[in-house]
């Protein structure tokens, strides 16, 4: 009888364990979630009454909004840009960096993984310092070797400033994938080499019949977190298009190239207006896009398996 | 054999070239950034800055009148409430998942999975507008609660505490008639300090490197994080540009110190979720 009770007294310990988190989560992230749902169906200033507009605000964003297909198609190009090449540098370096006769190994990591955890706000005014047309240590050089007279604009002109952000996102990208690529290169066995080796395969064969087949569930995990990690970028951009430097700063960049997703949210909420339903449209919109490409991206990788 | 080792010498060179070389490309933006600090302003307007200068202390002091000291502070007690309570949190839910057996623990487990799918700006204009309904804005107390609830860290607990402590224990301690309270405290958290340390190294770094949550939230300077604070650094004092390069450098420099310490965490903490998940 004793015993049955304290059984009963255990089971309950698991809840109160896990209450909690539950709790936690409900109030401060579930609910927040469920209401930026209601509220993508309503107009709303923030002060006065809301104003039930059905799926309004998802119409205008797909045909009149001149902004958020752009915000969207500026995310996009700009992962093109650097989760290609992530992936393939840090996957070089890792291979390099894994092979047992390279010394300071602890110290190779370290450099490549530093702006990894580098605040992202001073990335992009490190990259702003960089890259300023007056002050910028680039300009300097080039003007040093006489490849230009006055410079250039890199942060002024639309492809360029989009070229300067995908270069800063491969710098800050590229350790955190080669990291991964160790972790997973540990994890194939040394004999699979060896009797390769004595096979007389070459480099080139082993790095594509054994490393690249036995890494891609790393692979994976890297083009899924960078996809779902690509739309969400903000402070990079921003900082570094915001005139932290010299040079003044606009919206989105020049002509709004570098406007991105999440800027946009930030833009259209908090920034130059106050459209919280709108707002919220545009956060829903940016998940079905996340999950869409999540999803592709699964799907992409599992075809290229078989 | 010989030629063998020649050609490897060779290889090794050659990598060791190209690895010092990319080390070069992500080191030299920090360096450029910590010189540009130690240079007076007109300086580095007309020519190229490249070795430290002669105005480090100076520029240390223009920032720190500036009230620079004020934002590490936040950024420093933010940063450790908001890891000490995630980490509690999370490693309490990830015991009852991993080492109770309940009715709902399956469920449990697959919403929090599912959760984690989920991009944290699904729900960011709706937390806004409660935090504003709560009177939070202008406290910190957004900036913590946002993270104290880590689907990831759940996860991770549940993952590392299903293989670390033995059931043995457990059931010995209940026999000696120990609270299960206590038991939590006193037998199953000194066996988790692995796993403990590198939750917390990473839910640090996403609390310090906060950047979006604050600059909504926060209007008073004397409430700024690093990340909001270097950001308005820009225009806080127009003129003196090389104070506003320390400033940044010195904003830069607690992350890299705790890096430089605890690396192994770190990297544990980051590449754990791929091997595993």
């Amino acid at each position: 009888m004793k015993y049955n009770r304290r059984i009963a007294e255990i089971n309950k310990w698991p809840y109160i364990f896990i209450l909690p988190y539950f709790l936690i989560y409900f109030i401060f992230r579930l609910y927040p979630i469920l209401y930026s749902f209601f509220l993508s169906f309503v107009k709303w200033d923030g002060i006065g009454k809301k104003e039930f507009v059905g799926l309004r605000n998802f119409i205008q964003l797909f045909t009149t909004d001149p902004y958020f297909l752009k915000s969207m198609k500026n995310t996009m190009i700009l992962m093109l840009e650097y989760i290609p090449l992530v992936l393939v540098l840090g996957l070089l370096l890792a291979v390099a960096l894994y092979s047992r006769y390279i010394r300071f190994s602890k110290g190779f990591r370290f450099a490549y993984f530093l702006p990894y955890i580098t605040t992202p706000v001073a990335i992009g005014i490190i990259f702003a310092l960089l890259f300023d047309w007056s002050t910028g240590l680039i300009n300097k050089l080039i003007i040093h070797f006489g490849w230009s007279v006055d410079g250039i604009n890199w942060l002024g002109e639309p492809f360029l400033a989009r070229l300067v952000v995908g270069f800063m996102l491969v710098w800050k990208y590229t350790g955190y994938a080669m990291m991964l690529y160790l972790a997973g290169l540990a994890n194939i066995p040394n004999e699979l080499y060896e009797s390769a080796w004595i096979d007389g395969a070459s480099f080139r064969h082993t790095f594509f019949k054994i490393t690249i087949p036995l890494l891609k569930p790393i692979i994976l995990f890297l083009v899924i977190t960078f996809t779902i990690g690509g739309f969400q970028l903000f402070d990079e951009p921003k900082l570094l298009l915001s005139g932290w430097a010299t040079q003044g700063g606009y919206i989105g960049g020049p002509e709004r190239s570098c406007l991105t997703a999440v800027w946009n949210i930030y833009d259209t909420t908090f920034g130059t207006y106050m459209k919280y339903g709108y707002g919220a449209a545009i956060c829903y919109s940016l998940f079905i896009f996340i999950l869409i490409f999540s999803f592709l991206s699964m799907k992409i990788m599992r075809i290229e398996k078989e | 054999m010989k030629e063998y080792n020649v050609s490897k010498k060779i290889k090794t060179i050659l990598h060791t070239f190209i690895l010092l070389f990319f080390s070069f490309l992500f080191i030299i933006p920090f360096y450029i950034m910590f010189v540009m600090g130690t240079h007076y302003t007109e300086d580095i307007f007309k020519g190229m800055v490249l070795l430290p200068g002669k105005y480090l202390f100076i520029n240390i002091n223009t920032v720190l009148k500036s009230g620079f000291l004020i934002f590490l502070v936040n950024s420093a007690y933010v940063s450790v409430i908001t890891t000490c309570i995630s980490v509690f949190v999370s490693s309490m839910a990830g015991y009852a998942l991993a080492k109770y057996d309940f009715k709902l623990r399956k469920a449990m487990f697959y919403f929090i999975i599912i959760t984690m799918m989920i991009p944290p700006h699904l729900g960011l204009i709706g937390y806004i507008i409660e935090m504003r309904y709560m009177g939070m804005t202008n406290t910190h107390i957004p900036l913590i609660v946002t993270y104290a609830a880590s689907a990831f860290g759940v996860f991770w607990m549940t993952q590392y505490l299903r293989s670390a402590v033995p059931k043995e224990i457990i059931e010995s301690a209940r026999i000696d008639g120990c609270n299960e309270f206590i038991i939590f405290i006193k037998i199953v958290f000194p066996c988790i300090k692995p796993a403990i340390a590198a939750l917390s190294m990473l839910i640090f770094l996403w609390s310090w490197n906060n950047y979006l949550l604050p600059l909504i939230i926060l209007n008073r300077p004397n409430l700024f994080t690093i990340p909001v604070g270097i950001a308005r650094l820009g225009s806080l004092y127009h003129v003196d540009y090389a104070a506003k390069i320390e400033g940044l450098a010195i904003g830069t420099l607690p992350l890299i110190i705790v890096f430089l310490f605890s690396s192994k965490h770190f990297i544990r903490g980051f590449t754990a979720g791929a091997i595993k998940g």
